[in-house]
């Protein structure tokens, strides 16, 4: 039955779109083209390191074998407001920071235990910008990964066209793949 | 060379031209066009054809760029239609954008828009639940409006024949509030709606729980498979264009249907700015049509002219419609023109949880939900307000999964989705509205749309009526849920501005009486009777079922009458 939880993780994404803050009616296409989102080699570099460390390769590939962070960007840029992309791209350079403090290393280089260590930091005793931060690429990294063709066609149950609706069939305490 | 006028003259004149392609246009051009009249179908927008033309219909989710979600310069180019729950990335295509076609807000009004083949008969929820005899006779009843000069039994059978055509699914429940209709095989209710039909059954006299009655093919017929069209598979992604025609539209059904008469020429991109009438002879002789693209004017003529445009744009077009005959529009000698404009109310939802039935869950998708008919004043007024609300019902059991932490632990959470450990309830109110004078449409002459037409003003709002019915509805609604066992119950208003509910009728009501209403019982204008509007622009009053149905049936209706007249030599 994973794919009605695939399905509704669709749904609301398209439902979470529909709030419109008041402000966001000043935005221009100037402001999106001069936004901090055009991240360099070394940044697209540390994004995927990010999202590869919030949802790891295991016997499976994880978020950054996916590409997902490619995704996250794109979706930053795309269809968040300026408030998210500075919260986007201050919290990219404290991920760097944070790293260098706590190890003296950057992310990158830092081990895979290390790196969690930095990303939970931010997530829980970091300020507001590190919080959002985590937050954004989180919910982004999430809804990226399980929206892929890989995770709904071969983790998940997933039915384009299921042809059928049955309304009461015995529920399995784990629903199968 | 005076030839060359008379031949373009001639390739301008049909039998019958009807204005707009939607759930209503296509079915005046099925009809006319089945009874052998030459006729153009004029769409403002752009063509659409079924299936070549609905290019998201067969996309899986993460082919979407945006996984479905609108990119923000979409958002907030388009504040209005972004309120629509349909719009997103895999429909915008089929969605007016707000800057294409201005209109003015004298309060605000959410004016949902579908300018191609087809119109919003490709984006409709597909719900089709006839009237009953009591919602006709409401306003002479109640005292509102004028009275219908139709009843149940005049529109009964023009609803049993749409309905075969069309493919509608649904229940035979043998309840004097909705009628039965032509039924293909219900949907199926899920364990939790079941038992809250039972319980509702048990506890009330006067309520039931339904099967939604909807317009999807369940078990095709000839008829259906004539038209090219197949089963639902229950894809649940109508809104994008259905490739199997599993859900009626225009483009699916009626206007493939009209094609193959080889009797229908439809003319996309035409604008129509207003409907020629000619004083001699006391009858509309064609319409003035803007090339949407050129901007050029041309002139086509008909015997007959169905204005199918959608409810404000039918309005907009009669408004413009001024000869010195009619200096206010056509048909509007008593001024109501654009006047009385209703809609349902969708404010209002409640939603509950249920911890029966949790060794049990649903399997596939349903386009579909069951359906609480109105139980409110139906038979007697027995509230303060005039009226009632139909509503939705709907059970879930929806998945979970766990999003905490972050690395492995997240993975491991997001690969094991889990069900959640109640069944999710809610219900959503559509109430009826009270149509008044104060609801009105106006041409705003100050402000011209970029083909040089009028802009139309709208002043439409909710009334203390319809908060008392909201009122009403979520006390009764909660009633209901207690009784059944349902916890956690929630209601909320979204206080939403009318438009969204995508609903609005009125402005040219049918009646008996030419000094309080523009159309006779047969759609026609009282004035002008080669001229008929069956889309929901001649809604006297509103009920509260989903009104595509009501317009079909009407339309067929109109059409059999209006050919019948013409070869009588009366029109």
């Amino acid at each position: 039955m994973q794919r009605r939880a695939a399905l509704k993780t669709f749904a609301l994404s398209i439902g979470s779109t529909l709030v419109l803050p008041s402000w966001a009616n000043a935005w221009s296409k100037e402001t999106l083209q001069q936004s901090s989102i055009i991240l360099t080699p070394l940044q697209e570099t540390l994004l995927a390191e990010v999202v590869g460390t919030i949802i790891p390769k295991t016997d499976t590939p994880g978020a950054k074998d996916l590409n997902v962070d490619k995704f996250v960007t794109l979706m930053v840029a795309d269809c968040y407001d300026t408030k998210a992309q500075d919260t986007f791209a201050k919290g990219l350079v404290a991920v760097d920071e944070i790293a260098r403090k706590e190890y003296n290393k950057t992310f990158i280089s830092c081990e895979p235990t290390q790196k969690l260590a930095v990303l939970n930091k931010m997530d829980k005793a970091g300020n507001d910008t590190e919080k959002g931060f985590i937050r954004l690429v989180k919910n982004l990294t999430i809804q990226g990964y399980l929206n892929s063709e890989y995770v709904m066609t071969n983790l998940r149950v997933y039915e384009f066209i299921p042809g059928r609706y049955h309304g009461c069939v015995p529920a399995k305490t784990q629903a199968g793949k | 060379m005076s030839y060359f006028n008379i031949d373009a003259v001639a390739a301008q004149t049909f039998d019958a031209i009807v204005i707009g392609s939607g759930i209503s246009g296509g079915w005046a051009a099925k009809e006319l066009t089945g009874k052998g009249l030459r006729t153009l179908v004029l769409e403002r927008g752009r063509e659409v054809k079924h299936v070549t033309d609905y290019p998201t219909t067969m996309m899986q989710p993460w082919e979407f760029e945006h996984r479905g979600q609108l990119k923000k310069e979409v958002r907030d180019a388009n504040p209005i239609v972004s309120k629509c729950y349909a719009f997103y990335e895999g429909t915008e295509q089929f969605f007016v954008k707000d800057a294409e076609h201005p209109y003015v807000q004298e309060k605000p009004f959410d004016w949902i828009r579908g300018y191609q083949t087809g119109g919003k008969s490709l984006l409709w929820a597909r719900q089709t639940q006839r009237w009953s005899k009591y919602d006709f006779e409401g306003p002479a009843r109640d005292g509102f409006a004028v009275e219908w000069p139709i009843g149940y039994d005049d529109i009964a059978p023009w609803y049993s024949y749409v309905e075969k055509f069309a493919g509608i699914s649904g229940n035979k429940d043998g309840l004097a509030s909705l009628p039965d209709g032509e039924f293909l095989p219900p949907h199926e209710m899920n364990c939790v709606e079941k038992y809250f039909s039972q319980q509702v059954a048990k506890n009330y006299t006067d309520r039931h729980i339904i099967m939604g009655r909807c317009a999807h093919i369940t078990d095709p017929k000839p008829v259906h498979l004539a038209q090219g069209r197949a089963k639902c598979q229950h894809r649940t992604i109508c809104e994008r264009g259905c490739p199997f025609g599993g859900y009626f539209s225009s483009n699916a059904s009626t206007l493939p249907w009209a094609a193959k008469t080889g009797k229908m020429t439809l003319r996309p991109d035409s604008v129509v700015h207003s409907i020629i009438y000619d004083e001699k002879k006391g009858k509309a002789t064609g319409v003035r049509v803007i090339d949407a693209n050129t901007k050029q004017m041309t002139e086509y003529y008909a015997r007959i002219i169905f204005v199918n445009a959608a409810a404000l744009n039918s309005n907009l077009i009669l408004l413009n419609s001024v000869s010195s005959r009619f200096p206010n529009g056509l048909g509007n000698d008593n001024g109501l023109l654009g006047k009385y404009i209703a809609f349902h109310n969708y404010t209002a939802t409640i939603s509950a949880d249920y911890e029966g039935y949790l060794d049990s869950t649903t399997d596939g998708r349903r386009p579909n939900s069951p359906y609480i008919p109105r139980f409110r004043n139906v038979f007697k007024q027995e509230t303060d307000f005039l009226r009632g609300y139909a509503s939705g019902f709907q059970a879930g059991r929806y998945m979970r999964d766990d999003r905490s932490g972050m690395g492995e632990d997240l993975k491991k959470g997001l690969l094991n989705p889990y069900l959640n450990n109640v069944w999710n309830v809610g219900s959503h109110m559509m109430g009826e509205t009270i149509p008044k004078e104060s609801n009105y449409v106006r041409l705003d002459k100050s402000k011209l749309d970029p083909w040089g037409i009028p802009q139309l003003s709208i002043s439409v709002d909710y009334d203390d009526n319809d908060r008392k019915m909201v009122k009403d509805f979520f006390e009764q609604l909660t009633e209901m849920y207690t009784k059944a066992g349902f916890k956690n119950i929630r209601t909320n208003d979204s206080n939403r501005t009318p438009g969204l509910d995508i609903h609005e009728m009125g402005g040219v009501r049918m009646g008996k009486d030419p000094k309080t209403s523009l159309l006779n019982k047969w759609n026609a204008l009282h004035e002008c009777k080669n001229v008929f509007v069956t889309d929901g622009a001649c809604m006297t009053s509103t009920s509260t079922q989903n009104p595509s149905l009501t317009y079909m049936a009407l339309t067929a209706r109109a059409a059999d009458y209006a050919v019948k007249e013409l070869k009588k030599g009366n029109l």
